[in-house]
């Protein structure tokens, strides 16, 4: 507004200090933005490991072991995760019409929790040892000071137990938030989708990370106390995995579910629709992540003792909602009129990856065809459809859709669109290949391979593939550099002209607290309400009622 | 906008080609969905494959469906010069809705079926021929024929090279008889994959696993541990010939008259053990990294 322009030092201050919601989620975008980044740079080093049989260009297999085990942990638990808390906190306080989150204290200890948790886990890259190498699953026996005596494990356990606290107490600020500060009209029924993705989302976290947190001290115990909680000997190495997987399957829906809600949020703008079957979409959204936490075993299903028709028939149903989902926003775009802004090219490449990682997940889901493909690159293939697909088009989506919001200044439409198609034909490139490495018998986690597998020319399409893919972050980060600089102000609320949810009833970029004046909330579009009465929803148009009926 | 809307229509024939180069194997290939190995490898392969076949016929009519559904709605509903600014705000259509959720339903319900008929065959146990007891250790195998009280006992991968292939640990099984597998470790969780058999199980430490399965077709086989294991993982593996029985009788005498008589421990402390510092011949992998 009318600041006065301050000095670097008080900027520096202003930004360690504060509590405002949008502040803390810029530093979650901004955080692990760059944590995205440095684990994009490990896979890339895996990729160029596995470009020929026999090559050394990681230098040791232990190094390579700790590559992946921190690709894996960085970008679930420092990227993907805490950019769900980077969203939610942004937006959604705005969508609800609040002027910030319910307690704005506990939620910078959450980030600085998180910062540092994340901090010490990673640093085991700093210590003689190197960091953890046993797996971002870190499975018993394996991850036992026997086996994996290095500091980096002790960093990691310890790292990810403190880092978890701060996304538990993050769950437990976005609930209260959403249950009880919601502006006058806003029933639940009336909450974007996204917001309702969030409360969900927050929901599995707090009955998902508090069995990690557990499961962790007791592994930490057992490396630093000579606990014996997963000592072979009392069946520990079953027990791991089940606690494991309990917080593991939640987690992967806790990735997802927020970006379904971006890509919500996105579909009915660009359609200048109304998204399609919003109540059946949030039924879906509570059946999957109900489903959620009953599905945990079917990662285990090759140990030979889990119940496997039982897990069998949770985790096919859950294609059940999800492809209710699928099916909404193809009907949001259904008799719509479609443009094709950069935020609707990545959700259209989201929902095109998607409905891939579906399949093969259903594929997956299959006891007897899991058997031969579990922990084979088919595996791999598959989660990166389903997680690459989700979080990452996703999230561009959501920088592309907000950023007038975030910054008040629109990111370049051509460089955002060359950004999708390099990024998108890198992606497919990396990945679909991998398919067929698995099904051929790569199993996963492999330094090198054999002259005599005849793995070479996949490995090699999808090494050229990661390469196109890691390219595709220069036009990205071009355009925010350009932007930043050069970009032109937007000098109004709703730059897409079609917004739905409240942020797009106020200023851009978003005012303190968030609000000047709130618009009626009559339906769950208030924004397009406002600017489009004549097409507002009939309940939006019905006249106030005086009193109660 | 001319420029902008050909970019748009380049993706088409982009994933055409790319379709095509992907899809373009032989038949034979083709008619196991790119799964390996030849027709009845063991008594379990088919059922595998045809269940795997049939379940990716839906998924692609499933998945045709939803792709081409929403290309058909970005192509159709795309906006043109001149259209209304907003169309009609539908917001909902509940017979749509109900067959979305009913369909897949069904699909599901058929889906377990199948899985579970093959499931519960692939898993029982049966009364077997042969006991094959498989002992993981990091980063190799040792196998121990318990019929005729012999062992052999493996060292890890030392090159990627088709000469160090077959300096691998060799699991001798005969044709077309049943054979029950008892999967141990000696240390960490490995997992036991013969890539061609279509199947595999963990190896436990404390505990025993079991598998059932009858090669059918005589030949060389490749194996591969599954679960990470440590440093050396990628180099945990191992070979497997499906012989003749007198073939297997000759292999089982070879093994005795090298003094491999008796059966190895999945005792890590056990002093008859080949562990992972006393990895002879070859080099010492210690000293490599």
């Amino acid at each position: 507004m009318n600041s006065v322009k301050k000095s670097k030092g008080r900027i520096v201050v202003d930004w360690l200090t504060t509590t405002d919601h949008k502040k803390i989620g810029y530093l979650y975008l901004i955080t692990s933005f760059v944590y995205f980044m440095i684990a994009g740079v490990m896979a890339l080093l895996i990729r160029a490991q596995l470009a020929m049989p026999g090559l050394t260009i990681v230098q040791t297999k232990e190094q390579y072991n700790q590559l992946f085990t921190m690709h894996g942990t960085i970008m679930l638990l420092m990227f993907a995760t805490p950019l769900f808390a980077g969203f939610a906190n942004v937006l959604m306080p705005v969508q609800i019409g609040a002027p910030d989150v319910a307690f704005p204290r506990l939620n910078a200890i959450a980030y600085w929790l998180y910062f540092f948790g994340s901090f010490i886990a990673v640093a085991g890259f700093f210590t003689p040892q190197g960091a953890a190498s046993f797996g971002w699953f870190a499975y018993a026996p394996l991850s036992s000071t026997t086996f994996s005596p290095g500091l980096g494990g002790d960093l990691w356990v310890f790292g990810l137990a403190l880092s978890g606290f701060g996304t538990i107490l993050g769950g437990v600020n976005f609930i209260t938030t959403i249950i009880t500060m919601r502006a006058p009209g806003m029933t639940m029924f009336r909450m974007p989708i996204f917001t309702w993705n969030t409360l969900v989302t927050s929901i599995l976290v707090i009955m998902a990370f508090p069995p990690l947190a557990a499961a962790l001290f007791a592994l930490g115990a057992d490396r630093k106390f000579g606990a014996h909680i997963f000592d072979p000997a009392n069946g520990g190495p079953m027990l791991w995995q089940h606690l494991f997987w309990f917080f593991g399957h939640p987690e992967v829906y806790i990735l997802a579910l927020p970006f379904f809600g971006i890509v919500s949020e996105i579909f009915p703008v660009f359609s200048r629709k109304p998204v399609f079957g919003y109540r059946t979409l949030i039924y879906a959204t509570i059946a999957i992540a109900a489903l959620s936490m009953t599905v945990w075993a079917h990662h285990m299903y090759v140990t030979g003792s889990v119940l496997l028709g039982f897990f069998a028939f949770t985790t096919m149903l859950i294609a059940v909602p999800t492809g209710v989902k699928i099916f909404n926003w193809i009907g949001t775009m259904w008799r719509g009129s479609i443009t094709f802004e950069t935020p609707m090219l990545w959700s259209l490449g989201f929902l095109t990856t998607f409905i891939f990682g579906g399949l093969t997940g259903v594929i997956l889901s299959s006891p007897a065809l899991d058997f031969h493909l579990s922990d084979s690159y088919f595996v791999v293939a598959h989660f990166h459809y389903v997680v690459f697909g989700t979080v990452v088009f996703a999230m561009f989506a959501g920088f592309y859709f907000w950023w007038p919001k975030f910054t008040g200044k629109m990111l370049n439409e051509r460089l955002g669109k060359i950004h999708f198609w390099l990024l998108f034909f890198g992606f497919h490139m990396t990945f679909l290949i991998q398919h067929w490495l698995g099904v051929k018998g790569m199993p996963r986690r492999y330094y090198t391979y054999l002259e005599g597998d005849g793995f070479t020319w996949m490995n090699q399409v999808s090494t050229v593939g990661s390469l196109l893919l890691g390219l595709s972050m220069l036009p990205f980060l071009w355009n925010v550099w350009v932007t930043s600089r050069k970009g032109v102000k937007v000098e109004m609320n709703d730059p897409w002209g079609f917004g739905r949810s409240l942020e797009w009833a106020t200023a851009s970029p978003l005012p303190r607290h968030n609000f000047t004046s709130i618009p009626r909330i009559r339906s769950e579009s208030p924004a397009f309400d406002l600017n489009h009465p004549e097409y507002a929803s009939p309940d939006a148009k019905a006249p106030l009622k005086k009193g109660k009926k | 906008m001319p420029a902008k809307k050909r970019f748009r229509w380049a993706a088409i024939p982009v994933i055409a080609v790319l379709m095509a180069t992907l899809t373009g194997c032989t038949t034979q290939e083709f008619s196991r969905g790119w799964l390996p190995g030849v027709t009845g490898v063991t008594n379990h392969t088919e059922r595998i494959v045809s269940l795997w076949a049939g379940s990716w016929i839906v998924l692609y009519a499933v998945g045709i469906i939803a792709w081409g559904l929403m290309f058909w709605a970005i192509i159709v509903y795309r906006r043109r010069k001149g259209d209304a600014e907003i169309p009609a705000q539908l917001r909902y259509n509940m017979p749509i809705e109900t067959l979305f959720t009913v369909i897949p339903f069904i699909l599901v319900i058929g889906f377990f079926a199948l899985t579970t008929r093959d499931m519960d065959i692939i898993e029982r146990p049966v009364a077997s021929d042969y006991r094959i007891e498989v002992v993981g250790k990091q980063w190799a195998w040792d196998f121990n024929y318990t019929n005729d009280n012999v062992y052999d006992s493996g060292i890890q991968l030392q090159d990627v090279t088709e000469e160090a292939e077959k300096e691998l640990p060799t699991l001798y099984l005969p044709v077309n008889k049943s054979i029950q597998f008892d999967l141990v470790s000696r240390d960490v969780i490995h997992s036991f994959w013969v890539i061609d058999f279509l199947y595999k199980k963990d190896v436990f430490p404390g505990r025993v696993n079991k598998m059932y399965l009858t090669p059918q077709v005589i030949g060389d086989y490749k194996g591969k541990c599954a679960e990470l294991c440590g440093e050396y993982h990628s180099m945990m593996l191992f070979n497997v010939k499906v012989v003749s029985q007198e073939d297997y009788d000759a292999r089982m005498k070879e093994l005795a008259d090298m003094g491999n008589v008796g059966q190895l421990t999945a005792d890590p402390n056990d002093p008859n053990n080949i562990n992972r510092n006393n990895n002879l011949p070859g080099d010492n992998p210690e000293s490599e990294g």
